[in-house]
């Protein structure tokens, strides 16, 4: 390995600690000093090694010398990921994931650069488990989201393809290069499914699920086998229609018999390696709409105007801390806004402006223009 | 909390017995019936039905009794206005002043001189509307449709009432759903035209529902001989998307306006006057306005420098937060707002070249951007400051994002106006307007390069040489 491409020494040894934790999964319990120790650790790395966070820190004023805790460590804009290369190693990054950003255009487009794809699978591996799998060891998956090999710059078809490696017999990619739903394979599949006897997992943005529940339509076919469950997500933004997270989980329930609580709504986004879930599976549609971070990741709701933390409960813009992130920077500013009990969040909603993970716009664009054509 | 019923419509009878649907908008509780398809269609089918009793009424008396009304709202003695300036802060989330200051501006508009010259700019005669007139040698008569349904986006307040007073002037029954932030001023229009003209207010019905409720929207529609529709493009082209082949749709799509700054207003002399109304200009409606600039291109040669100027603007925004204070963001909007300025932020402190030049309080921003990105708007009293050199320089920046430009703010360009005028106007610019008045154009305006109340009319003509005796009396007299 040169020195161009050599990461720094720094780097590995932080990942590799964090690798190690993080892969203890979700249920380890983690200490308000244990996270203190390690994120001081990593907003000191990158300081000391992101010129461009080091700069917005020193226009603030802020110093990992003189910082009390995590929370004070500047939070940057996920907008900034489109503007700015906010990287903590020089060295060739493993992966660089981009946002869908279709408010400014394909110009526009965020990036996320990754330098250690084994930390990423570490950060997503043990909550999907959790969250999606819950008592089942391993089950066929059904992805309506594009595989790495189609879609290699989306987090989110990176995150299916490495959750699939570790928990899955089989995965059937139902959409194309193009991002377009392939309805025949996909009828076939959901009733092969329906035949068999293994519980399936199927996987896509919430509007992918409206793309094949249009697909599908009055023809549904027999219920999936006992067991069964969705995981969702991503919103509708700039989608030609809204449709409730409530009636798509009675729409999707009703078409492919996945009982309600067996609907899961994973929530993340390109600028963060780590994911919240729906614990739905496991407390039941009772925790429907309130999502949990895993143990290295921090959420905060902040005050709209002073940006300062609002009590439990209220509403604020979310800010997330995730250690995870310390190949980019941890501390993320959203534009998503909701409230914090416990240290889950509830979500009011993607805001209007906010663009969610995946493929969600651009695939919709592309099955419009597919329409069109047809 | 105070209440607002946002409902106005004849033929409501048992309509008050629905269930309310509320929303609440800073310290009011907005509140309506919660109506379904079957509703709106009666509604709509009482409102055209009144509409038979007023065409044979002359428009310009229409326009009258409608200025008349609109009049009421400039009258600060008016308990009408004053009800209005109680209830807009909260519904807007405008400031007192700021919702003084609006209504002031945009009521100019509803009063009968104001709505004659919008008549006369677009048919010519207003009687035209009444029989059939000689225009340029041709015999012709313009017809308002036989119901007009106006779906309206967004919060800035007053929209509504122009909107409806446009389609009433051509004796079009009017079904309207106002802005979210827009519910009050169409409601207390149409309080007021009931008290002056009982048949008149027969023809105007205003009822709210959340903007994109399909089902209602496509009863409405369905009513419809014209449809207008204000919003975004997504909402223009849903609205689009449930017209019958056979109804038109006035669509007012999403529409970014702009500023340039030439020269001669970037002396010693006069940059403050300049500065000062460039950020009037962008603060008024907290630049939720269609005709808010976003962008302020600067004369990179002028005396005082883009970046200078960036600075002196934040300062005529600082003045101007006394005088008219910003309003209260929604959280999203305030979102939106840290996302940018945070942004901007990291991209100063690496000398990429943006400066921000914020309020204490963060109730302006000012960007100066020596490379820029895209041209995206953004809300809460937000501008960007651009260099250029050459006009070329203006077009070639505006030119991708010219299907959504609408007015173009100046100053100091003095005989080079036009030249800029016409190279804008090639590439989607409608409106080319000082800034000190960029906020509010006149009634008669081209509304995104359109005539507003020719949109609305449909034209019948009677050819050949012989002159049809149809004049007096055209829905009467038997035609043999």
């Amino acid at each position: 390995m040169n020195d161009e491409t050599r990461k720094p020494f720094e780097f590995e040894a932080l990942a590799a600690d964090l690798e190690g934790l993080l892969c203890e999964g979700p249920d380890r319990s983690w200490t308000d000093a244990e996270f203190d120790t390690l994120s001081a650790r990593v907003f000191r790395f990158q300081f000391e090694h992101n010129d461009t966070y080091r700069f917005f820190c020193e226009g603030r004023g802020i110093h990992p010398d003189r910082i009390a805790s995590w929370q004070d460590a500047p939070a940057v804009p996920a907008t900034a990921f489109k503007r700015l290369a906010l990287r903590s190693t020089s060295g060739h990054p493993e992966a660089v994931f981009r946002t869908s950003g279709t408010t400014a255009g394909p110009g526009a487009r965020g990036r996320h650069f990754v330098p250690s794809l084994a930390l990423y699978r570490a950060s997503l591996v043990g909550p999907f488990r959790r969250h999606v799998m819950s008592g089942l060891d391993r089950a066929p998956f059904i992805s309506l989201v594009p595989s790495p090999e189609m879609a290699p710059d989306s987090s989110l078809s990176w995150m299916i393809g490495a959750a699939a490696a570790e928990c899955a017999t089989d995965v059937r990619w139902l959409v194309d290069a193009r991002g377009r739903l392939e309805t025949d394979a996909l009828r076939g599949s959901l009733q092969e499914a329906a035949s068999g006897r293994s519980a399936v997992v199927v996987l896509g943005t919430a509007l992918a699920l409206v793309h094949m529940l249009d697909a599908i339509g009055e023809r549904r076919s027999p219920p999936l086998p006992e067991g069964s469950r969705v995981m969702e997500t991503g919103g509708f933004k700039g989608a030609t229609r809204d449709v409730s997270r409530e009636e798509l989980r009675r729409r999707i329930s009703a078409v492919t018999g996945v009982p309600a609580g067996r609907i899961v709504n994973e929530y993340g986004m390109t600028e963060l390696l780590s994911q919240l879930y729906e614990p739905v599976l496991e407390e039941g549609l009772a925790a429907a709409g309130v999502h949990v971070p895993p143990p290295w990741l921090r959420v905060r709701a902040l005050d709209a105007v002073t940006l300062e933390p609002v009590p439990e409960g209220h509403e604020g813009i979310l800010a997330f801390f995730d250690l995870a992130n310390v190949g980019s920077v941890c501390h993320v500013l959203t534009q998503d806004v909701g409230s914090v009990v416990d240290g889950r969040v509830r979500l009011r909603g993607r805001s209007p402006g906010a663009e969610p993970r995946g493929c969600s716009r651009a695939m919709d664009e592309l099955m419009g223009l597919a329409r069109t054509a047809g | 909390m105070t209440g607002f019923d946002a409902f106005a419509a004849p033929g409501a009878a048992g309509l008050a017995d629905l269930e309310r649907v509320d929303f609440t908008a800073g310290g009011v509780c907005v509140s309506s019936p919660a109506l379904a398809e079957s509703d709106i269609l009666r509604i709509a089918s009482v409102l055209a039905s009144a509409g038979e009793a007023i065409r044979g009424r002359p428009a310009a008396d229409i326009a009258s009794v409608l200025g008349r009304v609109g009049a009421r709202f400039t009258d600060d003695r008016d308990p009408i206005r004053r009800r209005a300036l109680e209830l807009l802060p909260d519904t807007s989330g405008l400031s007192g002043p700021m919702a003084r200051e609006v209504l002031a501006g945009m009521a100019r508009d509803w009063t009968e001189p104001a709505l004659l010259a919008l008549l006369r700019a677009d048919l010519g005669d207003p009687a035209v509307l009444d029989r059939f007139t000689s225009v340029a040698g041709r015999r012709v008569m313009a017809v308002g449709p036989r119901l007009c349904v106006q779906i309206v986006a967004g919060s800035v307040p007053g929209v509504g009432v122009s909107a409806l007073l446009r389609s009433l002037l051509v004796k079009a029954p009017t079904l309207i759903k106002p802005g979210r932030g827009d519910v009050v001023l169409p409601v207390l229009f149409a309080e007021a035209l009931r008290a002056e003209d009982p048949a008149l207010a027969d023809t105007l019905g205003v009822v709210y529902w959340p903007g994109g409720s399909e089902t209602l929207e496509r009863a409405a529609v369905s009513a419809a001989e014209v449809v207008v529709a204000y919003g975004s493009d997504r909402t223009v082209a849903a609205l689009r998307d449930l017209c019958p082949a056979t109804t038109r749709l006035v669509g007012y799509h999403h529409r970014l306006s702009v500023g340039a700054v030439g020269r001669l207003a970037l002396t010693e002399s006069a940059i403050e006057r300049t500065a000062d109304e460039v950020a009037r200009s962008v603060a008024v409606f907290d630049q939720r306005g269609c005709v808010s600039p976003h962008v302020i291109l600067v004369d990179a040669s002028g005396d005082i420098g883009p970046e200078l100027f960036a600075r002196r603007l934040g300062a005529a925004f600082e003045r101007l937060e006394a005088s008219l204070p910003s309003g209260r963001l929604e959280i999203e909007e305030a979102a939106a707002l840290h996302q940018l300025r945070g942004t901007a932020e990291l991209l100063a402190a690496t000398g990429a070249g943006e400066l921000v030049h914020g309020g204490a309080s963060g109730t302006w921003t000012v960007l100066f951007e020596q490379r820029g990105g895209a041209l995206e708007p953004a809300v809460g009293r937000v501008v960007r400051v651009r260099s250029f050199r050459h006009v070329s320089e203006v077009v070639a920046l505006l030119e991708p994002v010219g299907a959504h430009l609408q007015t173009l703010g100046v100053a100091g360009f003095g005989d080079m106006l036009e030249a800029l005028a016409a190279a804008c106007g090639r590439i989607g610019v409608t409106r080319v307007a000082g800034f000190e008045s960029v906020p509010y154009p006149p009634a008669r305006w081209y509304h995104d390069g359109r005539p507003p109340i020719g949109e609305l009319v449909r034209w019948v003509e009677v050819e050949g040489g012989e002159s049809p005796r149809i004049e007096s009396d055209p829905m009467t007299r038997p035609i043999r």
